[in-house]
């Protein structure tokens, strides 16, 4: 995943986001999934990443993201009570909570990190998600917040 | 103060005579004054260097999990707490402890009072008055002027478990956690919360000093210490310092007793608390946790209820 | 020779468009290095640093070089930035460290270039301590509060003025600079002579400590010595003559640098080798590196204790670990016969 660059649509002059969205594999990944076979219509600024199930999610890859220099996150796994594994995203709602409410804390901007619950059969729903954070992230501007790391960056996973 | 020292050493004494523990962990006189230093007493004869006192600051639940064989630990209301919380995640055997239980009335935080009266040359302690000698001048404290901030607000005070108490007991006034530091913080605007905890982490020199003085901080391999996936470059700047200290803290979410041995151990003087505290109040708040206050429960994150909050979901 | 402060003051300014001058300041944490544009911001009157001023010569994290590769052309860049600096008021334990560090970083083989091309661009103007603090004990080492080594210029203060000493040619060309020099009436001799006689209240005996450490190899006394350790840098980085560094690549897509951090002898990582191998796997091993390494190996193979005796371990130890302690315990460890 590379995150380095701010992309500048030089012709526009628009700026487009570029947002870590990682996606468990059984709801929501399956969700981006069905907007794209029905052909629903969203920004082009996430970069998808699949996870297993949204327990899955460490806050390091949150804080990774926003150091790579990502714009924004998204976080997507099932509805609760929905989980494949029975109760992987009620355990990760809490940390989810407390990620989101320790970035704000320390300054980040609010609309940075995302979270939202998308099941298999929600591809508009998807792209609603996906339009939203767009445009907040967009709102935002390019990330040089507290996060980003200015040099030296880390090394390609 | 004296009647619980002979105590402990008597205690101590007896473990190590009748073979019931291989070592006993506690503290001793420092080589610089307002300091004690942990202590590991292994045979009868060394028990008469242990001492008690305001000066006790360490916690000794950090060396629990490290130091080999049966071992009795001087233990206070927060290192209680702390080895309640490796027990949950099974990271001791308890019969392997004995904790020798004292009410801690709170320990001194000498920052204070080295901004005033410069090194320290000497100081007694009597009488919960400290007076001090230093470099710059001699002033004479109330121990509640300089007690540590965390002491300030402390709710358990007397240990959660023990198998022995020590002296007598201290009665806890207030019923709920109180979070006015938080509050105060988060009340300020999100672009000076930005600038404090910028300029707080610009301090931190990554000596993991905060990191290994942790009782809970007990992973194997840390994060910071990772090569594959490298999560930080080894960088030393505000950036990276924040992704470390963050990146703990969110690992201590809902395990934190708020024993402040980290930022005690901060040679920076970087406030560390202020990001623990968040997320202890958001876990009162949210799911009515706390952490380590009895040897039954869990940690909060590895529970859950079906109606936990939701706020944080995007609004689509 | 003295200058008034007034005019050292002037002196001070008048340099400040032609070196980088870093000088002793207050700052949210006590005393710390840093830049400074005049002499009004420099701290008079502070026990020394909270960190050591080594970082200027050897930072603690430091690029190397930066690589890029387009096509098939790599272009390998420098990342070395040198300016001429003055650093102002070291005090003689830190003065005394960089000459340690020198022997560190030069031998008949290799110069780094990184630590020299800064130390031969810089002017060390020391200060002599007119106070000193129960945790300093230099002069166990054949240092003194007042020593020499290490600087080009050696000042002493006296109140009004300083007494100036040149002790380098280096600091011969910069004291060139000094105008209105004058002589020291009796009474500031008296002075001088004083703070230069002054020793340190607390002293170590370290006369055997050496030969006593080759016979300690496999000695019981690390047994115990490292119980209470937590195992944090803190002891390393605030050492003025601790030296051990990592080198990394920090590689993005086709570009990457390489760096070079300050590491330590207490973190596990140190020296975990690529197999997973750990040699010093435990901190007895390493309790024992680092106590072997200061008064028994560099003494060795460079003729001087790897200590100048500031304090600042002992100050910022979490668990008031004492050096001096440590070293007194290993001058009356009973010796194992093997």
């Amino acid at each position: 995943m590379i995150m380095g660059e701010i992309q500048v649509d030089a012709e526009n002059k628009k700026y487009e986001p570029k947002i870590a969205a990682f996606l468990c594999n059984w709801c929501s990944y399956a969700g981006a999934d069905l907007a794209g076979v029905g052909r629903v219509q969203y920004p082009a600024t996430i970069r998808t990443i699949r996870v297993p199930c949204s327990g899955r999610i460490n806050p390091l890859y949150v804080l990774k993201a926003m150091a790579n220099g990502a714009d924004g996150v998204l976080v997507s796994g099932c509805h609760p009570g929905d989980c494949h594994y029975i109760s992987g995203n009620y355990v990760a709602r809490r940390k989810f909570a407390l990620i989101k409410s320790l970035l704000s804390h320390v300054g980040l901007e609010e609309d940075r990190v995302n979270f939202s619950w998308v099941s298999a059969a929600e591809g508009i729903r998807f792209a609603e998600v996906v339009k939203g954070v767009t445009e907040r992230v967009s709102a935002l501007g390019p990330n040089n917040g507290i996060f980003k790391v200015d040099d030296g960056g880390a090394a390609d996973e | 103060m004296n009647n619980i020292i002979n105590e402990i050493r008597e205690k101590a004494r007896q473990l190590l005579a009748e073979g019931k523990v291989d070592v006993v962990i506690g503290y001793e006189k420092g080589s610089l004054p307002l300091k004690a230093t942990p202590c590991f007493v292994h045979s009868p004869e060394g028990v008469d260097s242990l001492i008690w006192d305001e000066t006790c600051e360490n916690n000794l639940a950090a060396y629990a999990a490290k130091t080999p064989g049966k071992k009795a630990i001087i233990t206070k209301g927060c290192d209680s707490r702390a080895l309640a919380v490796l027990l949950q995640e099974n990271q001791l055997v308890r019969d392997d402890l004995f904790i020798i239980g004292v009410s801690c009335s709170g320990v001194i935080d000498q920052r204070n009072i080295l901004a005033e009266v410069g090194e320290i040359l000497e100081a007694k302690i009597s009488d919960g008055k400290i007076s001090v000698k230093g470099m710059e001048g001699d002033k004479e404290y109330l121990f509640a002027e300089v007690k540590d901030a965390t002491c300030q607000t402390c709710r358990y005070p007397n240990p959660v478990m023990e198998d022995l108490h020590i002296g007598e007991t201290i009665e806890v006034a207030q019923d709920a956690p109180a979070f006015a530091d938080v509050v105060a913080l988060e009340e300020k605007s999100a672009s000076d919360r930005q600038d404090y905890f910028k300029e707080q982490m610009s301090k931190c020199i990554r000596c993991y000093a905060c990191r290994n003085a942790c009782p809970l901080c007990y992973c194997q391999e840390c994060f910071v210490d990772c090569n594959s996936p490298r999560w930080l470059t080894g960088g030393v700047n505000r950036a990276e310092n924040l992704f470390f200290q963050a990146g703990r803290v969110l690992h201590l979410a809902g395990r934190c007793v708020d024993c402040g041995a980290c930022t005690r151990a901060c040679p920076q003087g970087v406030d560390i608390r202020a990001l623990n505290r968040k997320m202890t109040k958001d876990v009162y708040v949210m799911y009515n946790h706390e952490a380590g206050i009895g040897e039954e429960g869990k940690p909060a994150l590895n529970e859950y209820t079906t109606n936990d909050p939701e706020q944080f979901l995007v609004k689509e | 020779m003295k200058i008034s402060k007034e005019k050292f003051g002037q002196a001070f300014d008048a340099l400040v468009p032609e070196y980088q001058v870093i000088a002793p300041v207050s700052d949210a944490n006590g005393i710390a290095f840093k830049g400074v544009k005049s002499f009004s911001e420099v701290k008079q009157d502070y026990l020394n640093s909270k960190l050591p001023p080594k970082a200027f010569f050897f930072p603690q994290h430091e690029k190397l070089m930066s690589y890029k590769k387009e096509g098939k052309d790599v272009t390998v860049k420098s990342e070395l930035k040198v300016e001429d600096t003055i650093l102002f008021g070291i005090r003689p334990c830190d003065a005394k460290g960089m000459q340690l560090l020198d022997m560190v970083f030069k031998n008949d083989q290799y110069t780094d270039p990184y630590y020299f091309e800064r130390r031969d661009k810089s002017v060390i103007i020391g200060l002599a301590c007119s106070k000193i603090a129960p945790t300093c004990f230099c002069s166990s080492f054949g240092m003194s509060p007042a020593g020499s080594e290490g600087s080009d210029i050696l000042l002493i203060d006296l109140g009004d003025s300083y007494e100036v000493e040149v002790i380098t040619e280096k600091g011969k060309a910069l004291a060139a600079r000094f105008e209105a020099l004058s002589d020291l009436s009796a009474e500031e001799q008296a002075l001088v002579d004083k703070i230069k006689s002054a020793e340190t209240a607390s002293k170590v005996d370290v006369a055997n400590t050496t030969s006593k450490l080759d016979k300690m190899f496999n000695s019981p006394f690390w047994d115990t010595l490292q119980e209470k350790c937590i195992g944090c840098n803190v002891c390393s980085f605030s050492c003025p003559t601790c030296h051990c560094f990592d080198i990394s690549e920090e590689v993005r897509k086709n570009e990457g640098t390489r760096v070079r951090t300050w590491d330590a002898c207490m973190a596990p990582l140190f020296t975990l080798h690529g197999s997973g191998h750990n040699p010093r796997d435990n901190k007895k091993a390493r309790w024992r590196q680092r106590l072997m390494h200061k008064f028994n190996y560099f003494v060795h193979n460079n003729g001087a204790m790897a200590c100048v005796g500031c304090g600042r371990c002992i100050k910022s130890c979490p668990v008031n670990m004492d050096i001096r302690q440590v070293i007194d315990g290993a001058n009356k460890a009973e010796l194992v016969v093997e």
